[in-house]
């Protein structure tokens, strides 16, 4: 059978609607359909939307592939999102679309609409899973994938979750990941972008933090051609944390954009971000950041880290960081970022000591981003993102 | 083999520093290196090592038949020189053990042959570095430190000298070690030198030091008293003595005249 696929562009709005599903996600589809045509583009200062246009995508529920990396530790319920609209619909409806509203983003509607794929995560309370959950999204059939995770941790819940984009295809992946943190709960996240170097990578992902619970949040961006990640940790609950560090490659011909937003809204809540990036090439990433303190916010603490390594004298990478203060009462607020080449007294330090200076930069660069790797929770799995890393430098 | 300066001219930026160094250290000898603030004490170490901040105009300096002010730093480490920092840098991320299994390595690598052909095994690196920490009174948690981050000042030493006892130079130079050291951390780091020299009767070693403290526990068998970017006198042990008690102004003016 081979029809040709028809453009997403080009999809009605009972072309979206899908029969099995009921009247509520069927609306809920239709309202974000009617974002995806009506909504105004996004006001992105650094992404080229033209490497994302709608007219080039194809409308295939085919066009992803989930797989499980892992066991599904026990007691944790994993299934596809579709499976769980059906086996555990109150819960779907509670959540889904709290955390990554329809209406984000034209691209964030496109994900509401026309999702097939992706995982549906729930811990029940109270209960800590033993072992990392690895969830791995690769391309199917078709060129762009939309998938989306809904991740529900419950009042006291522990998971330690990796959810990582991998392999070649596409080019297209529109993904949405919504991460639900009950009081008291403790995500380690790690997200992953590994695609292969022809990917368009366009992600929503954001995070709900409970009274008293703790992400903590390991992202790391080497793959695709494009890359455009909306990243937001909602610091709603009083006492709430979110531990958040980041390391990005882009080497020759990759753009890779991050925007992570850290919201501060409830009382007493504590915030730390390192992102670290290296450029190589004709490579370009930016960090296009913003820490809003909301006025209910009190107590607050948070500091932001961003450092940027230049390998070579056309790469590029741009930091854009924003600070928002609605409140008068900030215990503690700090930002620091550097960006450069990599440090001659280092250099000069290590060769002194006989190590030749390509080894000395590939040493630097590897330490650079050691603290962030070293969170990657699964041995095999951090011993390649390392090697991978490695062998790009 | 001799260390051989000659006439040796450098500059940061457009200032020059040295203005014409001549000195010879011959192995087995301990040869200190005393002289005022300001004097080019630190720059000829760091020229004489290859750092990037300093251009040497002109003059030459050899080692084992080679004017090292030629080769790229890497190269002249494993020719056998060793700088002790003054201020030596930290490197997050790369442990204490992971940095020196990568020097000894890069000491014991032959160009043509297979790096895997050359390392040293795992078992005997664990085991060196292990009784050189001891010998240092480091404990062995050090070893998974990321090197001099967060380190104290008499750390940074120690690790220094764990360095230099591990990669074993045949010319040390030490720039003013003693710096930032309290009179226990003092002895320690003295003692490691010793330690080596014992092991290494021919290693040369030049002390590059403000005052005669440090010399009193690694013992010179030369000084040469460095001002305004020359060497200026050269004696025995007794000179870091006199010095120690007379201050530097006698032989400034001596050498330049009483200009005040």
């Amino acid at each position: 059978m081979l029809t040709k696929l028809p453009v997403i562009a080009a999809l009605t709005a009972q072309d979206i609607v899908v029969a099995s599903e009921p009247t509520w996600l069927q609306q809920w589809r239709q309202a974000a359909w009617q974002h995806v045509n009506e909504g105004a583009a996004p006001l992105w200062r650094r992404t080229d939307l033209t490497a994302y246009a709608l007219a080039d995508m194809e409308f295939t529920a085919t066009a992803s592939e989930s797989q499980l990396g892992s066991a599904i530790p026990d007691g944790v319920v994993v299934m596809p999102l579709s499976q769980a609209v059906r086996e555990h619909g109150d819960l779907v409806k509670a959540h889904l679309g709290s955390a990554v509203a329809f209406n984000a983003s034209k691209y964030a509607a496109l994900n509401a609409a026309t999702w097939r794929d992706g995982w549906f995560v729930y811990v029940p309370k109270n209960y800590e899973a033993s072992v990392p959950l690895h969830l791995l999204q690769g391309f199917g059939a078709g060129n762009t994938l939309v998938a989306r995770n809904l991740v529900v941790l419950e009042r006291g819940a522990q998971l330690s979750l990796i959810e990582q984009y991998a392999g070649d295809g596409g080019p297209f992946a529109v993904v949405a990941s919504e991460l639900i943190l009950g009081d008291g709960a403790t995500l380690q996240y790690t997200s992953m972008q590994t695609w292969g170097a022809n990917v368009h990578h366009m992600g929503h992902q954001v995070a709900k933090v409970g009274n008293d619970a703790t992400i903590v949040w390991t992202a790391v961006n080497t793959g695709a051609a494009h890359q455009h990640i909306d990243a937001e940790t909602n610091l709603v609950g009083n006492g709430s944390r979110v531990n958040w560090t980041a390391a990005t490659v882009a080497g020759e011909g990759q753009r890779l954009l991050t925007a992570p937003w850290l919201r501060h809204v409830g009382r007493a809540t504590e915030a730390h971000m390192d992102f670290k990036t290296v450029v190589k090439g004709s490579g370009y990433a930016t960090f296009d950041g913003m820490i809003k303190i909301e006025g209910g916010s009190t107590d607050t603490v948070t500091r932001l880290e961003e450092h940027a390594l230049h390998l070579s004298p056309q790469a590029r990478s741009d930091s854009i960081p924003g600070l928002k203060i609605d409140t008068n009462n900030v215990q503690k607020a700090g930002h620091a970022s550097t960006s450069g080449e990599v440090d001659d007294e280092q250099l000069f330090y290590m060769q002194a000591r006989g190590i030749p200076k390509s080894d000395a930069v590939h040493m630097i660069v590897m330490g650079f981003f050691e603290s962030v790797l070293d969170r990657i929770p699964l041995d095999t799995l951090r011993e390649q993102v390392t090697a991978d890393i490695a062998a790009r430098i | 083999m001799e260390l051989v300066i000659k006439d040796l001219h450098a500059n940061i930026g457009d200032k020059e520093i040295l203005k014409g160094v001549n000195l010879t250290v011959t192995p087995g000898t301990i040869h200190a290196i005393m002289g005022p603030n300001g004097s080019g004490k630190s720059t000829l170490s760091n020229t004489i090592m290859g750092h990037p901040s300093y251009t040497v105009t002109s003059g030459e300096v050899w080692y084992k038949g080679q004017n090292v002010l030629e080769l790229p730093v890497d190269e002249r480490a494993k020719l056998g020189l060793f700088l002790a920092f003054q201020y030596p840098v930290s490197i997050p991320g790369v442990t204490v053990a992971n940095f020196l299994r990568a020097a000894v390595n890069a000491h014991r690598s032959v160009a043509g042959k297979d790096t895997r052909e050359t390392a040293i095994p795992m078992a005997q690196f664990r085991k060196e570095i292990r009784e050189k920490m001891s010998a240092l009174g480091v404990d062995d948690g050090f070893a998974r430190r990321y090197l001099n981050d967060g380190f104290s000042g008499g750390e940074k030493k120690r690790v220094e000298i764990l360095q230099m006892s591990m990669l074993k130079p045949s010319m040390a130079i030490m720039d003013e070690t003693d710096s930032g050291l309290d009179i226990d951390a003092l002895k320690v780091v003295s003692q490691g030198v010793n330690t080596l020299l014992g092991q290494n009767p021919d290693m040369g070693v030049l002390v590059i030091t403000h005052y005669q403290r440090l010399l009193n526990y690694i013992k010179p068998n030369r000084v040469s008293v460095m001002m305004e970017g020359r060497i200026v006198r050269e004696g025995g042990p007794e000179l870091a003595l006199e010095l120690e008690e007379r201050g530097y102004d006698f032989i400034r003016e001596e050498v330049f005249g009483n200009a005040n």
